[in-house]
């Protein structure tokens, strides 16, 4: 595994259809169990910094917990105003019970 | 990172559990559908009675009943709708918002666009779109507001300027670049339908007079006495939404008619909360929250008590209402106030 690959959490840590915080080398991600599998996007809304991982999950998409923006959690395109700039996503890879993100994007 | 701080639960120093509100926030189409249907009915029986009662004085009572339902849920679902909470499926919460926008009188991206600034800064100065009047509010100030005059200068403006394409650096602040030419269109698309009404009563026929307009008018100023009451005699330029917000008792059709939004302060806290759930989250919240205010007419009652004392240089505590502590002056002091900030 690359050093760019990062041990974010177990499987169990997210609850299904929720998200959670992981703050690595000064960055902040997001880390989502969605009904299509596990994804990562960058921890912040793109609209006015806010964390994601207060925000809802619905089915794949993120709402931002302040405004209501969605973005669509695989791809990370901003899918409602008030957000309009997309969301960088992160690849993610499952090895047993843990899930690992890939730093480098 | 931001280098601002947004009004909100963390900012009021107010904590609930994040799995209760997360839990609270589930969507669902069943609420707003029902609502929607509820409402429907109302403006069938109503609009009924103000049609049977054309030509007599029945018509009077009919249309202030119609009016009001017509107009308070407008502004409800268009402020539920802005937040994208009224309906779990996106295409139905847009197409609402559109609706209940134009009959509120608001472009309704700009609507999106305003209130995201009202929640990030909450009665800030210079900061909060939706802050439209003078603080201490002054009669003259009351009086525009209320009768709705207020809203129909600062709006009628703005529809020409965005569908110009001209947008105020306030307009600016608030919307993103990119999104600005969807302000232009749709405010574009907002004077087309308006434009087409006019169009309709031009052609002689009189419905969009007798079902919108008339009864948006006479609705105009209850709907705007609920969103008075909102953050009117409250504290300007805190982070404590506690402070700065008004929850008050209403009765069940207040609460209807304003989808819950009575429950303000704890809107504000957690906005993601749609409008079915704000009664539990009341009850998961309240014993952080101060005790709401009296009710929709005992409150606005002393508001406008205070409003013309405070004209008349009168003392301005309000007998039981919640104020900020600088909207209390003695007899015979002038108001010190903080102007607006937008237009």
């Amino acid at each position: 595994m690359s050093e760019n690959w990062v041990r974010a959490c177990a499987t169990d840590d997210i609850d299904e259809e929720d998200v959670i915080r992981f703050d690595h080398d000064g960055q902040t991600f997001a880390v989502y169990n969605t009904p299509s599998g596990f994804y990562a996007t960058h921890g912040m809304c793109t609209h006015e910094e806010q964390h994601l991982e207060d925000g809802l999950v619905i089915d794949d998409v993120i709402e931002c917990p302040l405004h209501q923006g969605r973005f669509h959690i695989p791809t990370g395109e901003a899918k409602g105003a008030p957000v309009c700039v997309n969301l960088k996503t992160y690849p993610v890879r499952v090895d047993g019970e843990d899930i690992y993100i890939n730093t480098a994007g | 990172m931001a280098d601002y701080i947004a009004t909100n639960a963390a900012s009021s120093g107010v904590k609930l559990d994040k799995k209760l509100v997360k839990q609270l926030s589930r969507r669902s189409d069943r609420p707003g559908l029902i609502y929607t249907a509820q409402w429907l009915v109302l403006l069938a029986l109503t609009g009924t009675a103000v049609w049977m009662a054309l030509g007599t004085w029945w018509v009077i009572p009919a249309m202030l009943a119609y009016g009001t339902v017509l107009t308070v849920p407008s502004y409800s679902m268009s402020h539920e709708c802005a937040h994208g909470t009224a309906f779990r499926t996106r295409w139905l919460n847009e197409t609402m918002l559109w609706i209940s926008s134009l009959l509120y009188f608001e472009e309704p991206y700009h609507r999106r666009f305003s209130h995201a600034s009202h929640h990030t800064y909450t009665w800030m100065e210079g900061k909060d779109s939706q802050m439209p009047f003078d603080t201490p509010m002054g009669l003259k100030e009351w009086f525009l507001e209320v009768t709705g005059i207020g809203l129909f200068i600062y709006e009628s403006p703005l529809y020409i300027r965005n569908a110009l394409g001209r947008f105020s650096d306030e307009v600016r602040r608030y919307t993103p670049e990119s999104e600005l030419p969807k302000l232009k269109w749709g405010a574009r698309a907002c004077l087309a339908i308006y434009g087409s009404l006019a169009a309709v009563v031009l052609a002689g026929y009189w419905w969009p007079v007798i079902f919108i307009l008339i009864p948006r008018l006479v609705g105009g100023p209850i709907m705007l006495l609920f969103t008075l009451i909102q953050h009117v005699e409250m504290q300007e330029n805190t982070l404590d939404l506690r402070d700065s917000t008004r929850s008050f008792r209403t009765n069940w059709l207040g609460r209807f008619l304003y989808m819950n939004m009575n429950n303000h302060i704890e809107h504000h806290l957690y906005p993601m909360v749609p409008f079915h759930q704000l009664p539990e989250l009341n009850k998961a919240v309240k014993d952080q929250l101060p005790e709401p205010d009296p009710g929709f007419f005992r409150t606005n009652i002393e508001v406008f008590w205070v409003v013309l004392k405070r004209s008349l240089r009168l003392g301005t505590k309000a007998p039981s209402i919640r104020q900020a502590p600088h909207m209390i002056a003695e007899r015979g002091a002038k108001a010190e106030r903080i102007t607006k900030g937008y237009v």
